[in-house]
């Protein structure tokens, strides 16, 4: 369970007005973790970082528990293992799809056609016709570029998949399929890993083990999801309680009726003698309270 | 096994009551393997920490036993402590039943009456 599929240190990326800083962070091995934040907080950034598509930044990077980031950029081995799909789509427009087939075969040893045509199948890529190699890529619409860039990827062998914002273009049905493939994939072997960033954080809750909160280029929060739900406590109270409530709580929103807001478990018997109910709040609930707490958003 | 998303209670402890309830009810024999972790949150639809928290809780228990790399097993069940669960459940259960009577307006008497009544009806 301590394992980590990857362990960053130090890592530092400037730009004019803003800085990726991230002394530590570990993503644990045989789990899907989250990557949370807002826009602009340095999820792409740091996802591209990891994935080895940027360079030009400072510290350490250890994969799979023995390669540095020197080694996975020169060893094919190591990029074997990891799969990855961006929010751009990354197969040029007038590749077909019989293309991006035979391309990928050509650039990745574990690339089988068989699969992919059965993920093409299973997502309805070709909208419940039959596969259609011809197809351009250009032809299809970004939830349907999403869906042919995850076939793509669970076509091949690999142990770590590192997914920048998969479930922002897909429908809701879509997207539970997702969750669904993530589930699959988690169960397919031991070790095997899934990094994901998103803003989808209900849609995506029910798959997420492990959470790292991004907010102004820095992780606020990070830990298992199980754990966050015990340090952070859902609070509803009356009206009455509301000004020493607010002394009190980590975030907290009024209203006429009374309040609700989240409490850091150590406060809770601060709460004492006050009117309130207390709830396992969900990661959706924890995510706000942590980004409001630092968002530049008033 | 039916899990509530709503229902308040947490996915792990709902979990965890399932399992607990077959186990001490005999559905699983001495040694005899959970079902492994992630096996269940896919049939479950639910994330792996969540069903891993569930098993760690029966551990905590004494109901079963983690194995490095082969997952939980079920332990021999001590006669003594499956009756001790089994009477704290029925206390808590009436427990419950005595809170509501207070809310009814129930006096201690009628909520006896009834209980014996109810005791009748089923054995017939």
């Amino acid at each position: 369970m301590e394992k980590q599929v990857i362990a960053a240190k130090n890592i530092e990326k400037k730009y004019k007005n803003f800085t990726l800083s991230v002394p530590e962070m570990n993503i644990p091995s045989g789990f899907a973790t989250a990557l949370i934040g807002e826009n602009g907080a340095g999820k792409t950034t740091l996802l591209n970082i990891l994935t080895g598509i940027r360079n030009d930044y400072k510290g350490s990077i250890q994969y799979f528990g023995q390669y540095s980031e020197k080694e996975m950029e020169k060893t094919a081995e190591v990029r074997e293992r990891i799969g990855y799909t961006g929010t751009d789509n990354y197969y040029l427009p007038n590749w077909t799809v019989g293309q991006v087939c035979s391309l990928s075969k050509l650039l990745f040893e574990h690339f089988h056609e068989d699969r992919f045509k059965k993920y093409c199948d299973d997502l309805a890529i070709f909208g419940g016709n039959a596969y259609d190699g011809r197809k351009k890529v250009s032809a299809l619409s970004d939830g349907t570029k999403t869906k042919l860039m995850l076939a793509g990827v669970l076509a091949r062998d690999t142990d770590l998949l590192v997914l920048d914002e998969p479930a922002s273009p897909l429908d809701p049905l879509m997207r539970d399929k997702l969750c669904e493939l993530i589930r699959d994939y988690l169960n397919s072997g031991e070790g095997k890993s899934v990094f994901f960033s998103t803003h989808n954080i209900s849609d995506m809750e029910g798959v997420t083990d492990y959470a790292i909160i991004l907010e102004q280029g820095k992780i606020v929060e990070q830990g298992f999801v199980e754990d966050l739900k015990e340090k952070y406590i859902l609070v509803k109270g009356e009206k009455a309680d509301i000004e020493a409530a607010k002394k009190i709580l980590y975030t907290i929103t009024t209203s006429n009726y009374g309040f609700e807001g989240i409490c850091l478990a150590e406060d809770l018997d601060k709460l004492a003698g006050m009117d309130v109910v207390t709830e396992t709040p969900n990661l959706f609930k924890i995510s706000v309270a942590v980004m409001k707490r630092n968002s530049l958003i008033k | 096994m039916k899990i509530s998303q709503s229902s308040g209670v947490p996915i792990y402890k709902q979990i965890a009551d399932a399992f607990r309830t077959d186990i001490l009810a005999g559905k699983y024999s001495q040694g005899e393997y959970l079902p492994s972790i992630r096996e269940l949150a896919k049939d479950l639809r639910i994330s792996v920490i969540t069903t891993m928290k569930a098993y760690e809780q029966l551990e905590l228990e004494g109901l079963v036993t983690a194995s490095q790399g082969k997952g939980f097993y079920v332990n021999a069940q001590d006669s003594e402590m499956l009756k001790e669960q089994h009477l704290r459940k029925v206390e808590d259960s009436l427990l419950a039943a005595i809170d509501a009577a207070e809310i009814a307006g129930m006096s201690g008497g009628e909520l006896i009456e009834t209980l014996k009544t109810l005791i009748e009806m089923r054995d017939q």
